[in-house]
């Protein structure tokens, strides 16, 4: 149902790298990384971002191995997902830790970076994503806003909506809202 | 974020001599009654029927009927709550051109009908709904509401060929005539009394 | 034999040479101008190809002309895109009449005509039905100096009137058989207020 070209704006990679072989060396360590990105070349820039940021490699003395897309194995089920990040602020960096109800990784990741530029005005680049993960227990549920939604029997009205939306931009009586 | 999702109770300290007030009402509602003071007043009297007004829920195993998109005019079950705004809806329907894959739907573009399929498990799988689906007759419960029948009403109108428009506006001048005539009979009659 | 192609043998000296024929030999300069090519037609006159709803038998809605809004019977097509069409004439006043098929709506309303007598559509067919009169009566110039004569009023002649019966006897027939037919065909059509001919099934 969700078709990525409309719907999704990011896509999960994975991408494996690795030092260019020597002869001191003809089989370098190959790191491997999730990175959440809108395409391959997003993908792949973020990849040696990282990877300079943690270990002596960088684009001109290495090479990308592979690089292939994750797919979420059940996109018809909804999950809750706790995502912990870093972002650079105005003022300093912050470690973040939120909770999203989404059908996937991707979806998550997403409302992740809308969540962050409503609240924080932070950008795409400011933010690193560290970790995703799925929270099936619903007692580690932290937050207050996703553990709401997981009570049993869950009900709620919708209360003051118009009866036929969308019929005309102006209307010579007032929409009746109720019901 | 809470808004919809808290419940208040009303009235049960006030006046002991009242039936059981076991009312509880949305948020809505209350702000509404006591906002208004006769009703207030009348709460010491305590003869009247307070009824809750019956929402039409949220919930799982709500029928939606699904008003923008391509599947805009289907009907659909809620099988799971994703959030205050969105659910994931599943439409097994019967009829092979009614039915609505499962997918997440925005509450906005939806209208919550007053039908349900009680006792349908939380995320339970495309198959199980249909099942449930068939056992409470959606299809036909659905058909006989009014807004289908309105709607189907409509479509056949708006499809009908030049010629059966024809005969349509022939025949209803021809009724209108009938109507009209016993009418000028009754108006002759009371006109000489 | 004087061959244009062959060229003469002559005597020079003691050698002998053939000389070509002036017709045989190389031109003496080159043309500036490349030789211009006529160009390839590559249309081809192919029988027109009328919508699918255009079936003999349905019931179309004019659009243009002295009858336009008039609902017809499709009789027959006619090469060229244009179409043959019957009113019946008693119904609604067209006779017999030949109608460009851009200028129709195609009603999904069908009649049986296997009735119509298809000898007389044979000749109505024809290529000069329609036009041989005219020519015949075309107006002399000095007919049209003559002031304040009283021009003759068309005669419609008869052979085109016995036409007229023979074909529309059968359909008369058919469209006598359903209710509200004969009244559909006689009432012209015309758009309302909110009409959306685009979006209206016909």
């Amino acid at each position: 149902m969700t078709n990525e070209f409309i719907t999704g704006r990011l896509t999960e990679y994975q991408v494996i790298g690795r030092h260019l072989p020597s002869e001191a060396n003809p089989t370098p360590k190959l790191y491997r990384m999730r990175i959440f990105a809108p395409n391959t070349v997003v993908a792949k820039s973020r990849f040696w971002y990282f990877l300079a940021q943690l270990r002596k490699l960088k684009k001109a003395n290495g090479e990308i191995v592979s690089l292939n897309v994750i797919n979420e194995k059940r996109p018809l089920k909804v999950k809750n997902f706790g995502i912990w990040l870093r972002y650079d602020s105005r003022s300093g960096t912050h470690n973040m830790y939120k909770e999203f109800r989404e059908m996937s990784r991707t979806e998550a990741v997403e409302a992740l970076y809308q969540d962050m530029a409503a609240r924080h005005r932070a950008r795409f680049g400011s933010i690193h994503i560290l970790k995703v993960v799925e929270v099936t227990d619903a007692d580690s549920i932290r937050r207050p806003y996703i553990k709401q939604l997981l009570q049993k029997d869950l009900k709620f009205p919708l209360p003051h909506r118009s009866a036929n939306p969308g019929k005309k931009l102006f209307a010579y009586s007032r929409p009746s809202t109720f019901a | 974020m809470s808004g919809p999702l808290s419940e208040n109770c009303v009235g049960t300290s006030r006046n002991s001599t009242a039936q059981t007030w076991t009312i509880r009402l949305f948020r809505q509602q209350p702000s509404r009654l006591i906002s208004n003071p006769r009703l207030s007043t009348n709460f010491a009297m305590a003869d009247i029927d307070v009824k809750l007004a019956s929402w039409k829920l949220v919930e799982v195993g709500r029928l939606v009927l699904i008003r923008r998109g391509p599947f805009a005019g289907k009907l659909a079950a809620i099988v799971e709550i994703v959030d205050h705004r969105r659910v994931l809806v599943d439409g097994p329907s019967g009829e092979e051109q009614k039915t609505v894959p499962r997918h997440v739907l925005p509450l906005a573009h939806a209208t919550l009908t007053p039908f349900t399929i009680p006792a349908l498990p939380r995320a339970a799988g495309t198959g199980p709904v249909k099942k449930l689906w068939a056992k409470n007759e959606i299809d036909g419960k659905w058909a006989k509401s009014s807004f289908a029948q309105k709607t189907e009403k409509a479509d056949r109108r708006k499809n009908l060929s030049d010629f059966e428009r024809f005969k349509v506006l022939r025949l209803r001048k021809q009724a209108r005539y009938e109507v009209q005539k016993s009418f000028a009979k009754v108006r002759a009659t009371a006109a000489k009394s | 034999m004087s061959d244009a192609t062959v060229g003469q043998t002559k005597q020079f000296g003691k050698g002998q040479r053939t000389v070509p024929h002036p017709a045989q030999k190389a031109m003496k300069w080159y043309p500036v101008d490349d030789e211009s090519q006529p160009k390839k037609v590559r249309k081809t006159l192919r029988p027109t190809k009328l919508r699918e709803s255009l079936q003999p038998g349905t019931v179309l809605i004019l659009l243009a002309g002295r009858f336009r809004g008039k609902r017809v019977v499709l009789l027959k097509h006619l090469d060229q895109g244009v179409l043959l069409v019957t009113g019946p004439f008693k119904v609604n006043g067209v006779p017999i009449r030949r109608v460009n098929s851009r200028y129709v709506i195609a009603t999904s309303k069908r009649l049986d005509i296997s009735g119509v007598d298809s000898k007389t559509v044979e000749k109505i067919s024809a290529a000069d039905y329609f036009t041989k009169d005219k020519k015949a009566e075309k107006k002399s110039e000095e007919a049209f100096f003559k002031q304040g004569e009283k021009p003759q009023k068309k005669q419609v002649a008869s052979a085109r009137a016995t036409d007229q019966k023979a074909i529309d006897q059968s359909i008369l027939a058919t469209v006598k058989k359903e209710e509200f037919l004969s009244s559909y065909l006689a009432t012209t059509f015309s758009l309302r207020n909110g009409d959306k001919p685009h979006e209206m099934k016909w």
